[in-house]
């Protein structure tokens, strides 16, 4: 941000996750339409893209960047402690899980670990079927009965029911993998790069990667890093021509033998040896139903602002147990205030 | 032509010496204070007038398109209920830090004045925190408060007392980040209590002593009242220092839980850097700029008293 303050930017820029829309409506990237109808063919862009990896890098008909990294999160459990509280396969419904929670929570162990960063709580907004915000209406939907009822359940699921533990505030995320490294969580809901923290620090830990949970559909979150050549790119061609060896397959392919990364073509999804991991294949089977929940949202250009008040009000009703349908109609109401402001 | 030159140099030397004494005094301070004059100019005033005049601006002032706006970020400001809550909370911490380090750095500052054995050590072990960069404090008191993993719930729960969520809590929240910060700072209030103690003649504590007047009646009649400036001093350096605080909120709580540890800065930070509403943010450093000097006036103003001996 700082070199394009300083009309300074790079040839090419990786972006961490949802700034291509906002940089291409200010006019700070250069159009790769020419380029996507040059070589878009031969490298297999855009079909090759999961769709919404595809859309949250353009506006309107215009490309503006190229997803390179694609992920997402989903139910990871540890096998042993199921098996424990007999339960041979996880949970693939809220009451299952549910469940599961409960028969595994006891002593210093908990059923689950739900994770305090705003991103976290989507899983449960999306498997109910709701979705952020509608530009037709210009409104966000977060005080449907649906987006109520997804957080309160994740709220009673630590108050009432006491089978996860309490979010611990924090500038990091790494809190639930810990207590699950520290086998003294049965269930977190991560993503791959937790995967590595997990098996350095606990080798003998027996977990596994389940499918995401389902009540109104099967959803989660996804994430992930694209790249784009900034408007004033001395080297658009090369930066081009090093953007189409990045995201090809191969490189795809020796960056998750390498790092454990997720990658956004279906090729590689379909991969053979991606999909016999029982990890990273597990996650990337995820990939299809995941969601990039602000997309839309973004391109009001207020979705930080409004970001900030949701995590407030998820926090209420998490942290302080409050009823979300107090809290969730309220930040609606601030939220729609923000939007329809100039 | 040169000697055109030399003899308008000569004429101006002159008049130099028909200046007065005074003026000529003057000139020297002023070219001897300009290099600060030019530091300040160009570091503190100059991006200071650039920030109000960005605060004037909607948009991106200074990075990329904005457009005037006159005071309407100063209207929008005043009337946010989450500006209003980061002031509230930013005040209990500045008075929470201040209030708690100078109380506790007095303290620690008469107890180590003494002649007891370690007593350097046991200085610097107080002091080495202050030394110490936020980010490996705040890492450190995570793992230490954290509810479930955490040294200090092993401690309670060993001696048979209820755990804590210390960050978790909104109650609890902010507390605990002013005691994070007075651990971090209480040792810089000590050195300079400790230097202040060490200057007060021990003739008074003498004569006190010849008058009947008990420990507790000589710091209450002596020692306070000559630390006076001292206090001051430390009053006025942590209040400016709190009130601009961000890294207790940024690094171990991220204002959380429920805006109850959303320090100002914090609020500015993100208006900047995550909403890009450059114009806005400047307004509300500019209102911050404003009522760090309405504060500091009023701590002269209170605790500004001759003191001499």
């Amino acid at each position: 941000m700082a070199d394009f303050a300083a009309k300074n930017s790079p040839d090419l820029a990786a972006e961490p996750g949802g700034w291509v829309q906002e940089f291409g409506q200010q006019g700070l990237l250069r159009s790769l339409n020419d380029f996507v109808e040059q070589d878009g063919k031969a490298i297999g862009y855009p079909d090759d893209w999961q769709a919404y990896s595809v859309e949250r890098n353009k506006l309107g008909d215009q490309y503006y960047g190229v997803q390179i990294h694609l992920t997402c999160a989903t139910l990871v459990y540890n096998v042993d402690m199921l098996k424990a509280a007999g339960f041979n396969a996880p949970p693939t419904t809220w009451e299952e899980f549910r469940k599961v929670a409960k028969a595994t929570t006891g002593g210093a162990r908990f059923g689950f670990a739900p994770n305090p960063s705003i991103g976290y709580y989507w899983s449960w907004f999306l498997q109910n079927g709701v979705s952020y915000y509608d530009a037709k209406t210009n409104k966000v939907n977060l005080d449907s009965p649906e987006a109520i009822e997804a957080i309160q359940f994740l709220s009673d699921l630590i108050h009432k029911e006491k089978a996860a533990t309490k979010p611990v505030v924090g500038a990091d995320y790494e809190g639930p993998q810990k207590l699950f490294t520290a086998n003294r969580v049965a269930m977190i809901i991560t993503g791959p790069w937790d995967v590595k923290p997990i098996r350095s620090g606990n080798p003998k830990l027996n977990w596994a990667v389940a499918p995401s949970l389902k009540h109104k559909a099967q959803a989660t979150f996804a994430g992930g890093v694209s790249l784009m050549i900034p408007k004033n790119a001395k080297h658009p061609t090369e930066a081009w021509d090093l953007l189409k060896r990045l995201v090809a397959l191969d490189t795809e392919l020796a960056a998750t033998k390498e790092a454990g990364m997720t990658m956004p073509r279906k090729s590689w999804a379909e991969n053979p040896e991606v999909q016999a991991d029982p990890v990273i294949g597990s996650f990337g089977k995820c990939l299809p139903y995941a969601q990039d929940t602000n997309a839309a949202l973004r391109l009001t250009g207020k979705h930080a602002r409004i970001d900030k008040l949701l995590q407030s009000a998820l926090e209420e009703i998490v942290f302080n147990q409050m009823p979300a349908a107090e809290v969730m109609p309220k930040f609606a109401a601030e939220a729609n205030a923000i939007l329809a402001s100039k | 032509m040169a000697v055109a030159g030399i003899g308008n140099g000569m004429a101006a030397l002159l008049r130099a010496d028909r200046l007065s004494q005074r003026t000529r005094r003057a000139l020297v301070a002023y070219l001897l204070l300009s290099p600060a004059i030019v530091y300040f100019t160009v570091f503190f005033f100059y991006p200071i007038g650039l920030e109000f005049l960005a605060s004037l601006h909607t948009g991106q002032p200074l990075i990329g398109e904005s457009r005037f706006a006159g005071f309407d970020n100063y209207m929008t400001a005043f009337q946010d209920a989450r500006v209003r809550q980061s002031v509230i909370v930013t005040l209990a911490f500045a008075i929470g830090v201040t209030a708690a380090s100078i109380a506790i750095g007095l303290g620690l500052a008469v107890l180590l004045n003494r002649p007891i054995p370690g007593h350097a050590a046991i200085r610097a072990i107080i002091f080495f925190p202050y030394i110490i960069s936020f980010v490996i404090v705040a890492l450190m008191w995570q793992a230490i408060l954290d509810p479930y993993t955490g040294i200090l719930n092993s401690i309670l729960a060993e001696l048979g007392l209820p755990t804590q969520s210390w960050l978790s809590e909104t109650s609890t929240a902010l507390p605990t980040l002013i005691a994070i910060t007075v651990w971090k700072d209480v040792g810089y209030a000590m050195l300079i209590y400790l230097a202040a103690l060490q200057s007060i003649p021990s003739d008074f504590y003498d004569a006190a002593s010849i008058d009947g007047a008990s420990p507790a009646q000589q710091f209450r009649h002596v020692t306070w009242p000559l630390l006076t400036p001292t206090t001051l001093f430390i009053a006025v350096v942590s209040t400016i220092s709190q009130l601009q605080e961000l890294a207790p909120a940024y690094l171990i709580t991220k204002g959380g839980p429920a805006d109850a540890t959303r320090l100002f800065s914090l609020h500015v930070f993100e208006a900047a850097f995550f909403e890009l509403n450059i114009g806005y943010a400047s307004a509300l450093s500019f209102l911050m700029f404003l009522l760090i000097l309405a504060i500091t006036f009023v701590q002269f103003r209170l605790l500004n008293r001759e003191v001499s001996y």
